[in-house]
């Protein structure tokens, strides 16, 4: 709790021959996180070297290439697909070869049909296109060419020419523009083409073949026809395939993608002429069963040694250890950077308080229900990942909103049967508004409070983390450093006390006055500020400029309250647009523009609380993020741990031993 | 002529003004420091997006960076709150 999962820093060493076994065993385990080895690049370095890999490694690869292409040609993810049951990988390993030449050869085949449908249907269409033009002429193609005495013009043109020397003349006039085809004899061609010109003429040149364009234009469409219906088959063929053997490609690539990751192995340990060397990290707690399984497989014939963790040097990678309430929260860890191995991983107090300031922000029964079924509803299609924790830690968030709103007696705006539990958000919006209004001053006081705690918290984190991190004069400095913000902060809230009385705060200003008319609290929180002051100063006193910014940090926790009324606010005016404005006036005397008037009153009331619940998601997610983030993250935490990748399947779907 | 206004001028009147006046003073509050935020969170925004973009590692950083202007508006909050309340 509080701190990632500890780890043990671990060799094995071993005869090369006992290798295979032992990778094995480790990729079965699924607990080993190897280090790689890195080696040294010095002329003459006659030490350890990178092993090769096992044999069998590349013609797996190239049979994994060859599933991921067909994966692509069916336009699947694997990962998406879900199986119906495993397959004994035996069974795959004698049938993989012949079934899967079987398939790629005729997914093969369909593809270069496929393309080759599709090539004849784009020259198709090209021919199509050269063909329009003549279509309106009644001439057969092989009337425009092969004469000795006549000049053929055939082109696009702005009108009817008006030509005097003997010619055939056709001229056609369409939306596309004016096609024109003129037969004069040769002697004239020069005279003609000059005319022509002079009104816009530009050639298009005779398509070939022979007969009719516009029985050629017939055929071709046709025989579009019949292509595109080919490739529809092919498609279907495809489509089919894919229904029928998806799940043996799946089950092949994950037997295949172990085994490249198994063959591979070799190249991430260190080798000598005869023996191989393997570093990296386990969980503590799966040291004993690891070290079992390697010397049951090898008949005790190798070396697991432990050897001690060096924190100064080694990247230890970083594994949570959280209950399972708290871990959609991760997430929110990782994105901003994942904590390193010595540091305190806050995401257990991020997980109770994150959803507790969403609660407070959104605080609305009304609202809690509708996110609350939505995340159930999209937690059924959403079921690996990111997206998985986002939408388990929504279903967190949506119970506090509900939690609080029952707090606040508040439903979709309206009133609950009875009075706030805690301060009351209710704005008074609308005519016949009545009451006491909203408890600002104290729903402040609040969020102040909230700040100072949290705040607190990080600054007790931070001396936690300087004093676990950091050596020599430098720990006590730091950890000094991080108790003078606290002093500094707690030294202004008491020197606030003692001159005035707040509401939920305590009232010190009855405390004995001691000297210059401050009294006893006053003289304290003076002291504790101006020693806090030098204590940060001690550590780096460019960071004494930043002390105004534990107020603007304290403050920034207003947005707690802000935000939500907002929301609130948001939600009594769409209330009383629709059903005081728009509804109620209709109901005392029934017409049927008022039914219709009604019935927009119903939709400005749902647009408006969709709208408001989309905006109370954003807003109170991100500003309850923001919080962790920039108030309480900046106080304690680095991050920038490397993750714990172990080596192994994390859940096989599709097969099994 | 200004004495006459002023003569008319009731307690109520008065009072509903300096209401007025203070709501007004609240909307300016919040209003000016919002734009003077986004304003701010306009150029580390686009900078930010551009960075994650390039290296999504830096996300947790860039968005602390983008918040860092939304100080000034949560004051301009408080000094409306202050007022209205």
């Amino acid at each position: 709790m509080l701190r990632p999962r500890q780890m043990c820093h671990i060799f094995i060493t071993g005869s090369k021959n006992q290798m295979e076994p032992i990778i094995q065993e480790l990729y079965r385990c699924n607990v080993f996180h190897i280090e790689e080895f890195i080696e040294q690049e010095m002329v003459g370095y006659k030490g350890l070297r990178i092993g090769m890999p096992l044999p069998g490694a590349s013609e797996a690869s190239s049979k994994l290439i060859r599933i991921r292409s067909i994966e692509n040609t069916f336009g699947v993810k694997f990962k998406e697909v879900v199986p119906r049951k495993k397959v004994p990988v035996q069974q795959l390993r004698e049938t993989i070869d012949t079934k899967l030449s079987v398939i790629g050869s005729e997914v093969d085949q369909l593809l270069t049909k496929k393309s080759r449908c599709e090539t004849a249907v784009k020259d198709l269409e090209q021919k199509i296109n050269e063909l329009k033009p003549f279509a309106a002429i009644p001439l057969p193609l092989e009337m425009y060419n092969g004469y000795q005495r006549i000049a053929v013009f055939t082109g696009r043109i702005s009108k009817s020419p008006d030509l005097n020397v003997p010619n055939e003349t056709y001229f056609s006039q369409t939306k596309d523009g004016n096609f024109i085809a003129v037969f004069v004899p040769a002697e004239h061609s020069e005279q003609v083409q000059l005319s022509l010109l002079k009104i816009n003429f530009v050639p298009v040149p005779v398509p070939k073949g022979e007969g009719l364009p516009q029985e050629l234009l017939n055929l071709y469409t046709e025989q579009i026809t019949a292509h595109k219906k080919e490739v529809a088959q092919i498609q279907e063929r495809l489509g089919a395939m894919k229904k029928e053997q998806i799940e043996f490609l799946a089950a092949c690539e994950e037997m295949l993608s172990a085994d490249v990751e198994k063959a591979e192995a070799p190249l991430r340990f260190a080798m000598t002429e005869e023996t191989f060397l393997a570093e990296g990290w386990v969980p503590v707690d799966e040291v004993s069963s690891l070290t079992e399984a390697i010397t049951r497989v090898t008949g005790g014939k190798c070396s697991v040694t432990e050897v001690p963790i060096d924190l100064g040097h080694d990247q230890v990678p970083v594994e949570y250890d959280n209950p399972s309430f708290a871990r959609p929260t991760e997430m929110i860890l990782t994105v901003y950077s994942r904590p390193k191995y010595t540091e305190i991983d806050p995401t257990l107090v991020v997980s109770i308080v994150f959803p507790v300031f969403f609660g407070l922000i959104l605080g609305d029964v009304g609202y809690g229900l509708i996110l609350l079924a939505l995340s159930m509803l999209l937690r059924k299609y959403i079921t690996y990942g990111e997206g998985k924790d986002l939408i388990d830690s929504m279903r967190n968030f949506s119970i506090f909103s509900i939690g609080f709103g029952i707090l606040y007696s508040e439903f979709l705006g309206f009133k609950l049967p009875w009075e706030p539990l805690i301060f009351s958000r209710h704005l008074n919006i609308g005519a016949h508004a009545t009451g006491h209004g909203p408890m600002i001053p104290e729903l402040m006081v609040m969020s102040i409070w909230i700040g100072i705690l949290h705040i607190t918290l990080g600054r007790v984190f931070g001396m936690i983390n300087h004093a676990r991190m950091d050596h020599g004069s430098h720990r006590v400095k730091a950890v000094l450093a991080n108790f003078g913000w606290l002093l500094v902060m707690w030294g202004i809230l008491a020197a606030i006390w003692s001159k005035f009385s707040l509401p939920y705060m305590p009232d010190l200003s009855s405390a004995p006055v001691v000297a210059m008319g401050l009294n006893l609290v006053a003289v304290i929180g003076a002291v504790a500020l101006v020693l806090g002051i030098v204590f940060i100063g001690r550590d780096n006193v460019l960071e004494v400029v930043e002390v105004p910014t534990i107020i603007s940090h304290t403050l920034s926790y207003a947005r707690l309250v802000a935000v939500g009324l907002s929301s609130v606010a948001i939600a009594m005016v769409v209330n009383f647009i629709a059903i005081g404005i728009i509804i109620e006036p209709q109901l005392e005397n029934l017409s049927v523009v008022g039914v219709i008037l009604m019935i927009v009153g119903v939709l400005v009331f749902i647009l408006g609380h969709i709208g408001n619940t989309a905006l109370g998601l954003i807003g109170g997610g991100l500003q309850s993020l923001r919080l962790q983030y920039v108030e309480f993250f900046t106080k304690f935490y680095t991050g920038g741990g490397i993750k714990y990748k172990p080596f192994g399947m994390k859940q096989r779907q599709f097969t099994e031993d | 002529m200004v004495d006459a206004v002023a003569a008319e001028m009731t307690l109520e009147m008065v009072m509903a003004s300096q209401l007025g006046l203070k709501a007004l003073g609240a909307g300016i509050a919040v209003g000016l420091t919002g734009i003077g935020a986004g304003m701010a969170e306009m150029a580390i925004g686009s900078a930010a997006v551009g960075a994650t973009a390039e290296n999504k590692d830096i996300f947790g950083l860039a968005l602390l960076l983008t918040v860092i202007p939304e100080t000034i508006v949560i004051f301009g909050l408080v000094v409306a709150l202050l007022l209205l309340f």
